[in-house]
C-alpha cells in the first residue's frame, strides 16, 4: 500500500527540520519515541530495537516502576502481594532502549517533537503512544479524584489497589461491598467480574456473612456464563449482579453518605469500588489523535493514527475493533506496530499483521478460565478470525490448569513487554 | 527439510488469499511466544515451543483444531489457522 510507505526521513517539514540540524546533532539511526511504559509501550520499544538495532529508541514513562493491573485483583483478594505485580525498567534499558522517567506533555506532529514536563524535547521520526486510559472525572455524578480516595477505582494499579484491599480488611463481617461496573468500552471487560470473584474468595474465608453487589449498566458482559457458574458453585448467595434490565445503571454516587444511586433505587455500601468512565490517556488528546468519544482511530495494518501521520497508537487508547482493551491486546498490537514501523523506516511495505488476545480470569485459588481470539486487519478494522471462551461445566482439573496457565501467561507477557 | 514445508506453505497461502494478504509466519509466531515463551520467561506449565519437532506440532495443532485432541485453550486458538499456516508455524519453531 503506497500511502503507508514512508521513507526514513519522512516527508516535507519533518525532513527539512531534521536536515536543518548540525551534522553532529543528527542521530545515527532513525529515532523512535514511545510514550508509556506499560504493556503496549514496553513491547513497542523492545521490538523496534530488536528488529532494527540501529534505531534510537526512547521510552518515556512517568513512573519509576510499572505496577500491573493484571493480577492486581489477586492482591485485592489477598492471594498475591504488591511485589508480584511491580516491575522495573532495568531489563529493557539493558536491551539498548533509552528509558526516560518523565511525563510527555506536548507533541508537535509537524516538527515531530515530543516535549516532556522536565523540559526535555525529543525529536522523532516515528512516535508511538501507549498511554493507557484516563478517567472521565465527573462523568459519573459525584465521582471525582477526591471521591476516589473514599470509593477507590483500583483501575490503575498501585496505591489504589492497596486502598481497596485495606478497606476490605477493615470491613466488618456482614458488610456490603458494592462494585460499580462501567459501560462499554472500558479497560479489561472481564475485570470487574473477576474482582467480584476474588473479593468473594477473601470474604468467604474471612467474613462469610458479607455480600457483594455488582451494579452494571450493561445487559451482558465478558465470560458472563462462566462467571455466573463460578459464583454459584464457589460462593452461593454471596454475589448479586444487577444488570441494565434490572435498573443496575448507577447515576450518582455519594462518598459522604457511602451510597450509590442506581436506576432501581439507592444502596448503601461499606466498601464501594467505582470503576468510572474512561478515555484514552491525556497525551493522546494533546497530540490530536483522539475522536469525539476520546479514543484513537488507527489504520489496523500499521496502528498509525488516521488523524495524524507519523504517530502510532496501541493499547487501551486505540480503537481496535473486535479486540478487547487488554494487556495481551496491547502487547500484540505493539509487536505488529513495531514491525510496521521498522518496515516504514526502511522504506518497505509493512507486513500483514496478526493479532491475538488471551485474558485469563481467576476467581478462587486454582479456579481459572479464559477468553481468547486471533484477529486480522481488514479495511473495516480489526476482525476476529477465531476464538471463544472456556467450556462451561469443565472438570476441576481444567479450571486448575487454566489458573496455572494464567500465571505462565503473566510471566510470559512481563518478559515480552519489559524483560 | 525443516525449511521446505514453510516455503511451500507460504506460496499456498498467498495463492489462496488474493484479496487480503496473509500475515507472515513471523507475525503469527510472535503471538505464540507470549505464552509459550523462551526459557528466560520462566514458564512452568505451558509447553515451550522453540525447537519443537515440526511433525508433532502439526499433529497437535490440527488435532486441537479439528476436535480430535482435548485442550483448554488451543482448541479455540488453532481454529484461526489453515493447514498451510500450521505447517509454516511448525517449520518456523522447529528451526529455532
Ligand atoms: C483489574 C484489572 C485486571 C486486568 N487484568 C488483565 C489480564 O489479566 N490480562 C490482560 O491482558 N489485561 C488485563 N487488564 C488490562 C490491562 O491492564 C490493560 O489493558 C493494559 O495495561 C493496557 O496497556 P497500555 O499499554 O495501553 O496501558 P498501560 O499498561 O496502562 O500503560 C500506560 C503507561 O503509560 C504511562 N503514561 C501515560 N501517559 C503518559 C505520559 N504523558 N507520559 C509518560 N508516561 C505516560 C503510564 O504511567 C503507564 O505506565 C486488567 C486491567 C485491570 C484494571
Amino acid at each position: 500500500m503506497p500511502t503507508t510507505r514512508r521513507s526514513l526521513l519522512g516527508t516535507g517539514l519533518a525532513a527539512a527540520a531534521t536536515l536543518a540540524l548540525p551534522a553532529v546533532a543528527r542521530a545515527a539511526g532513525p529515532r523512535v519515541v514511545v510514550v508509556g511504559g506499560g504493556f503496549g509501550g514496553g513491547t513497542a520499544a523492545k521490538y523496534v530495537k530488536k528488529l532494527m538495532p540501529a534505531a534510537e529508541v526512547t521510552l518515556v514513562e512517568r513512573d519509576k516502576q510499572f505496577v500491573t493491573c493484571p493480577f492486581s485483583n489477586y492482591v485485592i483478594g489477598g492471594m498475591e502481594k504488591m511485589q508480584t505485580i511491580t516491575h522495573g525498567y532495568e531489563k529493557i534499558a539493558k536491551r539498548g532502549v533509552t528509558v526516560v522517567h518523565d511525563e510527555a506533555v506536548g507533541v508537535d506532529p509537524v516538527a515531530r517533537k515530543v516535549s516532556l514536563k522536565g523540559g526535555t524535547v525529543l525529536d522523532y521520526d516515528r512516535l508511538v503512544l501507549s498511554p493507557g486510559i484516563d478517567f472521565v472525572w465527573g462523568g459519573l455524578e459525584g465521582y471525582d479524584e477526591a471521591a476516589s480516595e473514599i470509593m477507590p477505582h483500583a483501575w490503575k494499579a498501585g496505591p489504589q489497589t492497596l486502598l481497596l484491599r485495606k478497606q476490605l480488611e477493615a470491613m466488618p463481617d456482614g458488610g456490603t461491598v458494592i462494585i460499580v461496573a462501567p459501560a462499554n468500552p472500558f479497560r479489561c471487560p472481564p475485570g470487574p467480574y473477576e474482582r467480584a470473584g476474588m473479593i468473594a474468595w477473601y470474604l468467604k474465608n474471612n467474613k462469610p456473612k458479607s455480600k457483594i453487589l455488582i451494579f452494571d449498566p450493561k445487559e451482558t458482559f465478558s465470560k458472563q456464563a462462566l462467571f455466573f457458574e463460578a459464583y454459584e458453585s464457589l460462593y452461593p448467595g454471596m454475589i448479586q449482579w444487577v444488570g441494565g434490565k434490572q435498573g443496575g445503571k448507577v447515576t450518582k454516587v455519594s462518598p459522604k453518605e457511602m451510597t450509590v444511586e442506581a436506576e432501581f433505587g439507592e444502596e448503601k455500601g461499606d466498601v464501594i469500588n467505582v470503576i468510572p468512565p474512561q478515555r484514552a490517556g491525556k497525551i493522546a488528546q494533546v497530540a490530536g489523535v483522539t475522536d469525539e468519544k476520546g479514543w484513537c482511530p488507527i489504520d489496523p495494518r500499521t496502528m498509525e493514527s488516521t488523524k495524524v501521520k507519523g504517530i502510532h497508537v496501541v493499547g487501551d487508547a486505540c480503537i481496535a475493533g473486535a479486540m478487547p482493551k487488554s494487556g495481551t491486546s496491547a502487547n500484540s498490537q505493539a509487536r505488529n506496530a513495531a514491525a510496521a514501523i521498522v518496515a516504514m523506516l526502511e522504506g518497505k511495505e509493512p507486513p500483514e499483521p496478526s493479532f491475538a488476545n488471551t485474558c485469563y480470569s481467576i476467581v478462587a485459588e486454582g479456579y481459572g478460565f479464559s477468553v481468547t481470539g486471533v484477529y486480522g486487519a481488514t479495511p473495516e478494522g480489526i476482525k476476529e478470525i477465531a476464538g471463544g471462551v472456556s467450556k462451561l461445566k469443565a472438570p476441576a482439573k481444567d479450571r486448575d490448569l487454566e489458573a496455572a496457565y494464567a500465571y505462565d501467561w503473566y510471566r510470559g507477557i512481563i518478559y515480552d513487554a519489559l524483560g | 527439510m525443516q525449511r521446505h514445508p514453510w516455503i511451500i506453505a507460504a506460496a499456498l497461502s498467498i495463492a489462496s488469499a488474493p484479496a487480503l494478504a496473509a500475515p507472515t509466519v513471523e507475525a503469527i509466531a510472535r503471538n505464540c511466544v507470549v505464552c509459550h515463551g523462551p526459557k528466560e520467561a520462566g514458564q512452568v506449565e505451558i509447553p515451550k515451543i522453540a525447537n519443537y519437532p515440526a511433525r508433532k506440532m502439526v499433529e497437535m495443532l490440527t488435532g486441537f483444531r479439528d476436535g480430535q485432541k482435548e485442550a483448554t485453550i488451543m482448541n479455540r486458538i488453532s481454529k484461526a489457522f489453515t493447514d498451510e499456516q500450521i505447517q509454516a508455524l511448525a517449520a518456523h519453531f522447529a528451526g529455532q
